[in-house]
């Protein structure tokens, strides 16, 4: 497999896993998509490098460490971006009232899937 | 007097961070991720640079932007409430000049504020120098100013015309 379909059948897992997301966007750290199911992906990668950019940033300046993810809620739902390595982004959204919990559980570990596979 | 806030903007490479890093006397906020795409240098900023300075008395605000279209969602963020604009471009390369008229027209378009035109890399021959800069993007001469980034000195002539335009 192509490093490309390796990211796309990680891609098609966690939607599996987490059928509730309504977009599964995967980012490189400067914000161009690579893969993804948005429709406006190219905007969503750019803003999930900004979030986690500026997310990281703050996270350091506060000292908690290093990033896990950078939360958006919005009354219609949620956009979380999370770290996949030094090279990736995670982004997805899912509607309100998602579990959230259920959410990180499983995106924290494709993160790191991802993190590798980059 | 009220602190001043000012944008820098300018197409990728142009010399944003370096210009906030070297003149701000405040612990500066970066935001650098590593480059994907061959733009010549291993890291991009993807949110903000900021920074602060006093110049003759008045405090500046600079906020950097990042240089990419993708992220022009942080032009509109970062213009907000701005009193100034520094367009920085490389002198060396005139392939970007377009690409900083039409940042130079957006930005003025969202946020009709006082601007200087900066041309980086003055130290850097052969380059454009200001007033060649000027003529092509049809821009008064007196609001593009040269300099070079790294160069306190000589990095603070575009902010101390910005003011001078100010008054």
């Amino acid at each position: 497999m192509t490093k490309q379909e390796q990211l796309q059948q990680i891609l098609r897992e966690l939607k599996q896993a987490l059928p509730e997301l309504r977009s599964v966007v995967v980012a490189s750290v400067d914000g161009l998509p690579i893969v993804h199911d948005s429709s406006d992906a190219p905007r969503v990668a750019a803003m999930a490098a900004t979030a986690l950019g500026l997310g990281r940033r703050i996270s350091q300046t506060t000292e908690l460490g290093s990033l896990e993810e950078t939360i958006v809620r919005g009354n219609h739902g949620y956009f979380v971006v999370y770290a996949a390595g030094e090279k990736g982004v995670l982004a997805v959204s899912a509607p309100a009232g998602a579990n959230l919990g259920l959410i990180h559980l499983e995106a924290r570990e494709f993160a790191s899937r991802l993190a590798q596979t980059l | 007097m009220e602190p001043l806030k000012v944008v820098v903007s300018g197409p990728v490479g142009s010399g944003k961070s370096t210009f906030v890093r070297t003149l701000s006397e405040t612990a500066i906020v970066d935001t650098d991720a590593f480059a994907s795409e061959p733009i010549g240098k291993d890291m991009t900023t993807v949110a903000l640079d900021y920074g602060t300075l006093r110049l003759d008395g008045q405090l500046l605000y600079l906020f950097g932007t990042p240089g990419q279209q993708r992220f022009d969602f942080m032009w509109d963020i970062l213009t907000e409430g701005a009193l100034g604009l520094v367009l920085l471009v490389r002198g060396d390369r005139p392939q970007d000049f377009p690409q900083a008229r039409r940042q130079l027209d957006y930005l003025l378009s969202r946020q009709p504020v006082p601007y200087v035109v900066g041309v980086t890399r003055q130290d850097k021959p052969p380059v454009w120098g200001p007033e060649e800069v000027a003529l092509y993007l049809g821009q008064p001469s007196e609001y593009v100013v040269g300099l070079n980034a790294t160069d306190p000195k000589s990095a603070v002539q575009p902010l101390l015309r910005l003011l001078e335009l100010m008054l």
